[in-house]
């Protein structure tokens, strides 16, 4: 079972979680920028993280022969912070790189005016750099949330298959389906999804624009959710075609809309002479 | 880009003439070099006009551009390789032949028709003269290119300019350019002699090579600034045929093509970027940055020739590359560091600020690339010892230390012994370039 997580924090996992990924099937990767938990209080916290994103993780994930990729945004929730909100000045900039394949995660919080104003300017940022988005969904208010979330994704113009909805659940899923957008499931251990009633979505909804992630980060997650879906849509009865569609071809179709995807495997082994690129395990 | 890239069939001599202009075209060139051949078009065969109507409509259909070349080896003799030529005994057998490939130039739509001089010595020149005049005067008018070739009595341009100059300008006569035989032979490099040449070019051929060795090289392989090459191309205007030459590749046909397109795209691109920065340096913030995805694995090249083409054009270098380098990735502050080695000496303190930064983090490849000849001109002893230390913690090859050898000294060979002493304490195996350096040592 080859499978691409489409949204997962590494920043927040140990070297264990990725050797475990490995050893699972996970070969590449999308993480997605977002809150730490502990809030940010100025820009430079978020241009540091950033750096991060397309620096060290890359370079820590790459020891594991995982292709790593980011999506940058200033999240919702810190969007309401008016010292953070001028990272969007620093955005541009970032969202040239190679490496960075969505601009994300985008979306709402407490639906706020903040809230509408940075997600109306990433939605345009991501016309400018010819991006798709991904989109977070809110956990309090979760169906008003995501019907708000779809009209102002209409009003930007972009097409809807540039856009991926994430965080859905049996109450948005129909919506989002309806309005032409890749659907995102969270498969967590005791909150958001599971594998059985993702399973039930999968059936009713069929594999078409299906992405599944295991959103692990830094609160009770497991980044194996991914593989533990797989094999749950296998008992169901699905093909391993249909695996490969939701945990792999979907993720790849979608991201590759950013022409910047990566999938090659790492090269394992000894440091490149030239740029110096390992597989190692850093100091020794 | 003003003009058309290609490539030449001598580099597909194992397919079917149509099996190759299919592969050619599908790869993504536009144009092709087509040289008549006994299985390509062959223009002694009896139904010649029929298989050049068939062609035509073959290359119209793929959307190719044309240019006829006369290359061939042995479809004149089947004994002697490109004999007779137009300094040679026969000069009426090449004559005819080159009549024969101007009318098949005619009827494919063709630019032009491409021929060399030949092997003989200096005073065949007036045999080669009155043979390229027996060429012009005979069959249609179609532009006829003079391409100097090496060892040949025309070698090299100035040559192929003079016999245009003797024979009188006529307008038919023009220049064939193989880039490669400039780097071979030429007294300038290939973007000079496109340039001398300028409006008589009516057809170019593309490769690599070594100066003073006549082998086609894939790009890459030799010393030809192919960037430099394609933006001397559109400088001077070109709009014609530019085709990949390699005409000993064609065991491995559709795979050098298609490398040669991606070494052609990537150059297009660094070419049109430079020439960006220089008129506004502005503009590297974006393009530093896309360097990666537009280049691959040149990109580090790539990007030191954009850092130099900002440099001479910026008012303040050193603050764009601390930016740079400030809001890089990992590849891009790569790319700022193997740029202090050309142009770090402006600034020092700058560089060593950027230098000492790369050496606190624990990316192999940033501290790699930190460990260059700026870092051993200008880091502080300190600083570079332990430099050297990390590599070998980090399993990074002390190759890519600039200058180890002479830099080495008793404090370094210290603090790696002791290095070596304390992995053996615990058990594990001394990295084998930490006992090369102990062993030159002692």
């Amino acid at each position: 079972m080859r499978i691409f997580d489409p949204h997962i924090h590494m920043t927040s996992r140990t070297t264990d979680d990725y050797e475990a990924m490995r050893d699972a099937g996970v070969r590449a990767l999308v993480e997605p920028a977002f809150w730490l938990g502990q809030p940010r209080t100025n820009v430079g916290s978020f241009v540091d993280y950033f750096d991060s994103l397309l620096g060290w993780e890359r370079f820590r994930a790459a020891q594991f022969g995982i292709a790593h990729h980011c999506a940058l945004a200033l999240n919702p929730k810190e969007a309401n912070d008016p010292r953070c909100a001028e990272v969007l000045d620093v955005l541009p900039r970032y969202l040239a790189k190679d490496g960075v394949v969505a601009v994300g995660e985008v979306g709402y919080d407490s639906m706020t005016p903040e809230e509408d104003d940075a997600f109306a300017r990433q939605l345009e940022l991501a016309l400018r750099y010819d991006l798709p988005v991904l989109v977070h969904t809110p956990h309090r208010d979760k169906q008003e949330g995501t019907k708000r979330t779809l009209d102002v994704v209409r009003e930007s113009g972009l097409a809807p298959h540039r856009v991926l909805v994430d965080h859905l659940n049996e109450t948005t899923v129909a919506m989002v389906a309806d309005a032409g957008c890749w659907m995102g499931f969270s498969v967590y251990p005791d909150t958001k999804m599971d594998e059985a009633r993702m399973v039930a979505l999968l059936a009713e909804y069929g594999t078409e624009r299906m992405l599944v992630n295991s959103a692990a980060d830094w609160g009770r997650s497991d980044p194996l959710k991914t593989r533990k879906t797989g094999l749950a849509m296998l008992d169901a009865g699905f093909a391993e075609s249909e695996v490969d569609s939701v945990l792999w071809r979907n993720p790849v179709e979608f991201y590759g809309q950013s022409g910047r995807l990566a999938l090659e495997p790492v090269a394992a082994g000894a440091v490149d002479v030239a740029t110096g690129s390992s597989v190692l395990r850093g100091e020794r | 880009m003003t003009f058309h890239l290609g490539y030449g069939t001598n580099g597909f001599a194992n397919h079917r003439l149509d099996d190759a202009l299919a592969v050619i075209a599908d790869l993504g060139y536009t144009a092709v070099a087509l040289t008549l051949d006994h299985h390509h078009l062959d223009p002694f065969a009896d139904d010649v006009v029929k298989q050049t109507e068939r062609v035509a409509a073959r290359l119209q259909e793929l959307g190719l551009r044309v240019v006829v070349e006369t290359g061939a080896r042995y479809l004149l003799d089947p004994c002697r390789k490109h004999h007779p030529t137009l300094v040679s005994e026969g000069q009426a057998v090449r004559v005819d032949f080159l009549v024969r490939a101007k009318q098949i130039a005619l009827d494919l739509g063709a630019d032009c028709v491409s021929f060399w001089s030949g092997v003989g010595s200096a005073d065949a020149w007036d045999h080669l003269k009155s043979g390229v005049a027996a060429v012009l005067e005979s069959g249609p008018s179609v532009p006829i290119g003079l391409e100097p070739e090496p060892g040949m009595v025309v070698e090299r341009l100035d040559q192929a300019l003079r016999l245009r100059t003797e024979l009188g300008n006529p307008d038919l006569l023009r220049i064939t350019l193989d880039v490669g035989h400039c780097v071979a032979v030429e007294p300038q490099d290939a973007a000079a002699c496109i340039r001398q040449a300028g409006e008589l070019l009516v057809n170019v051929q593309l490769d690599d090579m070594l100066p003073d060795v006549h082998e086609h090289l894939e790009f890459g392989e030799g010393q030809l600034d192919l960037p430099a090459t394609l933006a001397a191309l559109t400088g001077i205007g070109y709009t014609g045929v530019a085709a990949v030459e390699l005409p000993r590749h064609s065991h491995a046909a559709p795979d050098v093509a298609a490398r040669a397109l991606r070494a052609l795209r990537a150059a297009e691109w660094l070419a049109d970027a430079e020439r960006a920065v220089r008129a506004d340096p502005g503009v590297i913030d974006t393009l530093f940055p896309a360097a990666g995805r537009a280049v691959g694995a040149g990109q580090d090249a790539a990007r030191v020739r954009l850092l130099t083409a900002f440099a001479d054009v910026s008012d303040d270098p050193v603050d764009g590359f601390t930016r740079l380098y400030r809001y890089g990735t990992s590849a891009e502050r790569r790319g700022v560091l193997r740029g202090l080695a050309e142009m770090g000496d402006r600034a020092p303190a700058a560089g060593i600020a950027l230098v000492e930064d790369a050496l606190r983090s624990n990316e192999t490849g940033l501290v790699a690339a930190a460990l260059g000849p700026f870092a051993t001109r200008h880091l502080g002893r300190h600083a570079w010892r332990h430099g050297v230390l990390k590599c070998l913690f980090m399993g990074i090859p002390l190759a890519v230390v600039d200058g180890l050898d002479r830099h080495s000294d008793a404090e370094l060979l210290r603090m790696v012994a002791a290095f070596a002493d304390e992995r053996r304490a615990a058990g594990r195996p001394v990295p084998a370039d930490a006992l090369a350096l102990l062993g030159k040592a002692s």
